[in-house]
């Protein structure tokens, strides 16, 4: 109960409050502009956490995080353009009412439904990830190897249409993961000879060139066809009903609100699955108990409510594996383990045993964020709408730029920013050819807890092979990998058939 | 088709060439240090392997390639957000040459003049073409990353 307290008094201090207000704020901005997404400005500003204390660390990511997921409305609501892939269900009933003068209105749903959605899978994020972590201590290096393998066959579907393409992004992954010192041995692996590599190559170079860099070279072959900044200046009316969500309105999205919200945080809570996938399912099953269906896509509250709330009730959620299992679930969860391991802490059921203050400050963190974000978002909603209008042509030149010097301010070295400008060039061409950047990150960061696991599976068990078979919880992870390659393939080729 | 041949070439090169040369011998317990590296390299050569074989199948019987068999499976976006289009090398390389430029000429002439030659650079490139806005932009920014590296976090500012 004292470490609980002293955690909650943490997450109150001063510093940490500013540092979580201007992560919520910066989220928000730049979750408004087309083509900068969450896990990306997580990569760009996990550079400067390096300066800050933990708890700030984390408090200002997950701000950012979840400012990025409201503020992927903006755009798709203004524009039709989703900020961040989670807000295109957003778009077929926020883009008509802003054709309809109500763009404020519009807003202000996504705003709420969006603090719903996370408040309550904050909650329930807080209520079971202690007392799950506590069952989790059990498993042993056996069910971690299988754990992790499994997550790594799931993760490999994400951001790809092919699971065989997802699996040689994830092999590349941890192949690049395993660059520098070797574990048992302590002597340099795949490291060409050059020195430099001998420490492995570090996260955030290689976050921000392929989740960054690669981005914008992207971007700006499609710069042409964008929406014009004029496009968003049609969008308000004077009338308050135009503006403003009744209390009538709201509460009677209340159902669609808490179904979202059970849809955000189930799917949030299961790796591979990530926020587009919750947003979509949460609007279909909106649309399936509509008593008038009809009136879906031609500007229906309620199609904002259920795709908001399921992709804000994501965020909060997707934190449960990382902190229970030590598994990030999606791209934003694995740079924040990523930034929990740039700090010194490997996330994971020991993470509650042993930081326990800071986990409990984590926890404060969040629902502080979460109601910044009704603040920041209610009174700074025009000044957001105006992010949407930043000329691209100024504002990327900028992103590369921050982009370079972000991968020099790590470790303050330009060698980080050669090996950025290398992972900007792989990454794009990875979605260039449909390879899933996000099974390679995932891979990366993972490899080492897997080889750890391998390597104590190996030496506890003295060469037997029959170790995995006394370990139930292990084999029956092991059977659920190769059920997901098969039952893959099987569908791969039923689909081609 | 092309990026599953150049994967199978890489990884028969890392199977036969890196790995055996730049792993650790086995030191007589626990897994060797080559073991995990083969296993990912070994899944990367089976996969695009297999990929082939699905190509190569489906041009014999003249069928029509399925979208995930195409070169570009990605083009119109629909598994991420962004619609990626396809290759275009002249595009990368003119955003690449100035990158590089700029980590050269950091080492040479140091972080200011290169850093405000590669945002002026980079600008024109995109088709900002206001010279004022370009300059202030280029200005503002280097100005503020230097203040932000030598004040606010106490790094060395790169090349000085």
């Amino acid at each position: 109960m004292e470490m609980i307290l002293a955690g909650l008094m943490d997450s109150l201090s001063p510093v940490s409050l500013i540092f979580v207000f201007v992560g919520v704020f910066t989220g928000v901005a730049v979750g408004a502009v087309p083509g900068i997404n969450g896990p990306m400005a997580i990569a760009l500003f996990i550079p400067l956490t390096y300066y800050m204390s933990p708890l700030a660390a984390i408090g200002f990511l997950v701000g950012l995080n979840k400012g990025a997921f409201f503020g992927g409305a903006i755009s798709a609501v203004l524009l039709r353009t989703p900020g961040t892939p989670e807000a295109a269900a957003t778009t077929w009933d926020g883009f008509p009412l802003t054709e309809q003068g109500k763009g404020e209105k519009a807003l202000r749903m996504a705003l709420f439904s969006s603090v719903s959605g996370d408040f309550i899978s904050t909650a329930v994020l807080i209520l079971i990830a202690a007392p799950l972590a506590t069952v989790a201590l059990y498993m042993g290096p056996p069910e971690m190897f299988a754990l992790i393998s499994l997550a790594l066959t799931v993760i490999a579907g994400i951001g790809t249409k092919s699971i065989s393409r997802g699996l040689i992004a994830a092999a590349a992954g941890l192949l690049v993961g395993m660059i520098g010192t070797e574990p048992v041995t302590a002597l340099p692996r795949l490291t060409f000879d050059l020195y430099r590599l001998e420490s492995g190559l570090s996260l955030i170079p290689v976050a921000i060139g392929l989740l960054a860099f690669s981005e914008i070279l992207i971007q700006l072959e499609r710069l042409k066809s964008r929406a014009s900044s004029e496009e968003a200046a049609r969008t308000f009316s004077d009338k308050p009903e135009d503006k403003y969500v009744s209390k009538k309105e709201f509460f009677g999205c209340t159902r669609t609100l808490l179904r979202a919200s059970a849809i955000g945080i189930g799917v949030g809570a299961m790796p591979g699955l990530g926020a587009p996938v919750a947003s979509f399912l949460s609007y279909d099953q909106a649309l399936k108990r509509a008593k008038r269906p009809e009136e879906f896509g031609k500007g229906r509250l309620e199609g904002i409510a259920s795709s908001e709330a399921a992709n804000s009730a994501v965020v909060g959620a997707s934190l449960i594996p990382l902190f229970v299992l030590g598994i990030p679930g999606n791209l934003a969860v694995a740079m924040l383990m990523g930034a929990f391991m740039i700090h010194g802490m490997m996330p994971g059921p020991l993470l509650f045993e042993e930081n326990s203050q800071l986990m409990y400050g984590v926890f404060g963190s969040l629902v502080i964020a979460s109601l910044f974000l009704l603040i920041i978002g209610k009174f700074g909603l025009k000044l957001f709408c105006k992010a949407v209008q930043i000329p691209a042509v100024m504002l990327y030149p900028v992103v590369i730029f921050t982009c370079i010097m972000g991968a020099y301010l790590g470790q303050s070295s330009m060698f980080d920013v050669i090996v950025m400008l290398v992972f900007g060039v792989i990454g794009y061409f990875m979605r260039k050819f449909d390879f899933s950047y996000v099974a390679f990150l995932i891979g990366f960061i993972l490899v080492p807890e897997w080889e750890r696991a391998l390597q104590q599976v190996v030496i506890t068990s003295q060469y037997d092979p029959f170790l995995f078979f006394r370990r139930p919880v292990a084999v029956i992870l092991m059977c659920l990998t190769f059920f997901v390659i098969i039952r893959t393939f099987v569908m791969g080729m039923k689909k081609k058939d | 088709m092309l990026a599953n041949v150049v994967i199978t070439l890489a990884s028969v090169l890392l199977l036969t060439w890196a790995i055996p040369v730049y792993t650790p011998a086995y030191p007589g317990y626990g897994a060797s240090p080559a073991l995990v590296p083969i296993v990912a390299v070994s899944v990367m050569l089976i996969m695009a392997i297999l990929a082939i074989i699905r190509y190569v199948l489906a041009i014999k019987s003249n069928a029509p390639l399925s979208e995930e068999e195409s070169t570009y499976p990605d083009e119109g976006g629909g598994s991420g957000f962004t619609q990626v289009g396809r290759l275009d090398i002249g595009h990368l390389v003119k955003f690449m040459i100035p990158a590089a430029l700029l980590v050269v000429g950091i080492h040479t002439i140091g972080y200011i003049p290169s850093a405000l030659a590669f945002l002026l650079l980079l600008q024109f490139l995109v088709g900002a073409r206001s010279w004022i806005k370009i300059v202030l932009l280029a200005v503002i920014t280097v100005a503020l990353m230097y203040a932000a590296m030598r004040y606010g976090f106490g790094v060395p500012v790169p090349g000085n």
